[in-house]
């Protein structure tokens, strides 16, 4: 019986016939790494949602200009204004309209965020918000206020992840994506394509791509490949085995931070010794431009240069085995048990070479004289160990992670890493926790004052993990394209910035 | 004849409770769905609300009685990763494993049995060691490095198909020319054993003195005797590829219920895990009939 169905779609799926591979001048194919399950704006902020959906189908109140230094800019809202008392408000772009043809207003961004907030939906974009409660007001057609409790200065931010949609939208996860952006989804074939079409209606500029396709291939050769093969314009993610073209492979810092997350409750790394001993042990340049690619950075924190709060003055830890094994025999005559044994997680396919990584870091920390052993699993097991509550272990493990925070603000990364409340935190120190709070809280230059201090008291005073790389990412372009993939393009990938040669 | 299929449908239908009881309870071993979909810094709060929406908070007995009643009314629950039906998830997949597996082992077998008998009327002669060579080599390599290097050539070197991806016929060529190898290599060397040994019976001597001519007494006289064991192979192989063929799925796009399958499983999406499995056991129960029917059609001795 069950059988007749699956016969009939098998005959009709293979008579389907793709559009023809010939494509016009100004319609461009993206080859994705991942499949989406979901085109719902509100999953907007999940990376691989993102690249289609943020600001091409779905716009923001406001946008984080990560390509200049334009910092936070207008989208949907065009000024805000801090009110005091955790308020603020924003001014709406008046005579925009959704793909639907219904007008944007205040009630659809209203909605949009009653939406994110329900608990008949499990929007993404809701964690921005874990510990703020949001009231929304609307004032007029194009007024709202958004009073945060606690004040929240970072509000005008925290829009640039929350995706607007109109007041109509379900609170289910739709399959049709309405949106005011410059492009509608206009076909989604699952398990195939993703279809984004140019507005005509759109208010803004009009940009230059007419269509967007997106196919979804895993396997990096094969992306690198269909540029090169004409099947596609845009590949990104590719690895440096297959990166073997000049004029069309970029190279840029991709907002991945990879670190090993150490425990400093667990003996014997509640000894700083032990644990400068660990930033000692590791030659972190031996592997760049090997297994990790060109452009590969040493990390000094767990955002990456182009966060608010950079500190510049801070230098990484030195690769210096003798100075390892001097600080393990120093802490060892302390009565620290530099034996107990120390197991490395790491995740299968968390970048690309991440075993090699894993196995030469677990390599160089047994050469200084660690009991290290190396652990390879996949992501959910691996998230066992990476968020609390940790499981018990006879020594420590390290969890060798990485960390995506292309939003510009440290508050997306430094609470969870590093206050003790934090979930994947390692660290239960009074003076990290104050600091976190203080520059949550605070604006302007002393926000970013209060950050680099974070970072430098974090790295140098407390050495609370071994911080080892800001990643790179590799992306193939077609030659036909004018397009400079950058650190942004790790989150969304929006049309707009596309042009023709 | 009825009877037999009455028999087995009764046996399969067993067999398939089973694996969905076993499948059910060792899923919700290995994980909780709610850390997977949610991003990593989501608040206990967020995850707990997700497991009360998709009812992943109630007992496990209780998880399984629901599941029970809706499956009674044909409701395979909804994709966890998707929100859309599991079912239609795993059919859309299946409609595209199929017609894959279809196609690749019909070729197999036509291949596969032609080569195959050829070569063992010729044993020891230069065809027969070209097919030894060319089928040992297609059992042995592995197909994630065939796959690669024909999109290499024949992709981007030749330019003669896409590289990867569906829609037209020319998209089939490469997944059914790399899924084809492994079965064709294994299933040649079958036919050849076996019928080494069917044109070694008596009765190919009378035929040969009768004035039999080469052809008709390979393809009409030995080829029906030497079938048996060929038919038990192609079964396996067959079954083997209606799980679907992951790796040749992952390489070339292509939307398969193999790589479904995977993916459910790393994300722990168990409504499609489950309706995944209990498909494909359903097609693989149905090809097991066919087999035995082919068993009876070929030796009337086996029809009792």
């Amino acid at each position: 019986m069950i059988l007749k169905p699956i016969l009939v779609g098998a005959l009709l799926a293979s008579t389907t016939i793709a559009p023809a591979l010939a494509q016009e001048n100004t319609d461009i194919t993206v080859v994705l790494s991942e499949e989406l399950d979901l085109v719902d704006p509100c999953m907007a902020t999940r990376s691989n949602i993102g690249r289609v959906v943020l600001q091409n189908i779905s716009e923001t109140l406001t946008e984080l200009d990560v390509r200049g230094d334009e910092g936070l800019k207008p989208r949907l809202a065009t000024s805000w204004e801090d009110k005091g008392d955790g308020t603020w408000q924003f001014k709406l772009r008046e005579g925009v309209k959704f793909s639907d043809g219904s007008d944007f207003d205040a009630n659809d961004v209203k909605h949009s965020f009653d939406r994110v907030f329900s608990d008949q939906i499990t929007c993404e974009s809701k964690r921005y918000f874990a510990d703020t409660a949001l009231t929304i007001n609307v004032v007029d057609g194009f007024t709202i206020d958004v009073k945060a409790e606690p004040a929240q200065p970072i509000l005008p931010l925290l829009m640039s992840l929350v995706t607007i949609v109109p007041s109509e939208t379900p609170m289910e996860f739709v399959r049709d994506p309405i949106g005011t952006g410059p492009y509608s989804m206009t076909e989604w074939t699952a398990g195939q394509q993703i279809v984004l079409t140019r507005r005509d209606d759109y208010w803004g500029e009009q940009p230059e791509v007419s269509k967007a396709t997106y196919l979804f291939r895993s396997e990096p050769a094969v992306r690198a490949g269909m540029v090169a093969a004409g099947e596609a314009d845009i590949a990104p993610q590719i690895t440096q085995e297959v990166a073997d073209n000049k004029a069309t492979d970029f190279s840029y810092l991709n907002s991945e931070t990879v670190y090993l997350r150490i425990d400093s409750q667990d003996a014997p790394t509640d000894d700083i010794r032990v644990r400068q001993a660990l930033n000692a042990a590791i030659e972190r340049e031996a592997f760049i431009g090997t297994v990790l690619p060109e452009g590969t950075e040493l990390a000094v924190a767990m955002v990456p240069p182009t966060t608010l709060g950079w500190n510049a003055d801070l230098t990484p830890h030195a690769y210096d085995p003798d100075r390892a094994r001097e600080l393990l025999a120093e802490a060892q005559a302390d009565g620290v048990d530099t034996s107990l044994p120390i197991e490395i997680i790491a995740r299968t396919e968390n970048f690309p070479n991440v075993t090699e990584v894993a196995e030469a870091i677990t390599q160089m920390l047994t050469d200084v004289g660690f009991n290290a052993t190396l652990r390879m699993v996949e992501v959910a097991e691996h998230e066992q160990y990476y968020s609390k509550p940790y499981p018990e272990s006879e020594g420590t493990r390290l969890v060798l992670a990485q960390h995506d925070n292309s939003r510009g603000d440290p508050a997306f990364s430094m609470f969870f890493k590093y206050a003790s409340e934090g979930t994947q935190s390692g660290v239960n120190d009074p003076k990290v926790d104050d600091l976190i709070a203080r520059a949550s809280a605070a604006t302007g230059d002393e926000r970013a004052a209060l950050w680099s201090e974070v970072f430098a008291y974090v790295h140098d005073e407390i050495v609370a993990d071994v911080l080892l790389f800001h990643m790179v990412g590799l992306s193939r372009v077609s030659e036909r394209l004018d397009f400079t993939p950058t650190i942004a393009t790790n989150q969304q990938l929006q049309l707009s910035e596309i042009s023709f040669k | 004849m009825t009877k037999m299929i009455g028999q087995r449908a009764i046996a399969s239908l067993l067999s398939l409770l089973g694996l969905m009881v076993l499948v059910f309870f060792l899923s919700r071993l290995t994980g909780d769905p709610a850390v997977l979909f949610l991003p990593i810094d989501a608040t206990e709060q967020m995850k707990q609300e997700f497991r009360a929406l998709h009812g992943l908070d109630l007992p496990l007995i209780e998880q399984f009685g629901r599941y029970l009643l809706d499956l009674l009314q044909l409701d395979f629950g909804e994709s966890l990763r998707k929100a859309r039906p599991a079912i239609d998830v795993v059919l859309e997949a299946y409609a595209w494993t199929l017609p894959l597996a279809l196609i690749t082992m019909s070729l197999v077998v036509v291949f596969a049995i032609i080569l195959g008998s050829l070569a063992a009327f010729n044993v020891g002669g230069f065809f027969d060691r070209l097919i030894s060579v060319v089928s040992l080599v297609g059992a042995s390599a592995p197909d994630f490095w065939i796959a690669i290097v024909a999109i290499v050539v024949f992709a981007i070197g030749l330019g003669w198909v896409p590289t990867s991806g569906v829609g037209t016929p020319l998209h089939w060529v490469l997944p059914v020319a790399v899924l084809f190898i492994r079965p064709f290599g294994l299933v040649v060397q079958i036919v050849r054993g076996s019928m080494l040994s069917a044109l070694s019976a008596p009765y190919v001597k009378t035929a040969r003195a009768k004035g039999v001519k080469n052809l008709p007494l390979i393809f009409v006289h030995t080829l029906r005797n030497g079938m048996l064991p060929v038919i038990t192979v192609i079964g396996d192989q067959a079954a083997a590829m209606l799980n679907g063929a992951v790796i040749v799925e992952t390489i070339f796009g292509f939307p398969g219920i193999g790589k479904l399958m995977i993916d459910s499983i790393l994300q722990r999406d168990f409504n499609v895990v489950l309706a995944a499995i209990m498909v494909t056991a359903i097609a693989i129960f149905i090809m097991n009939i066919l087999i035995d029917l082919a068993y009876g059609l070929l030796d009337p001795r086996i029809r009792h």
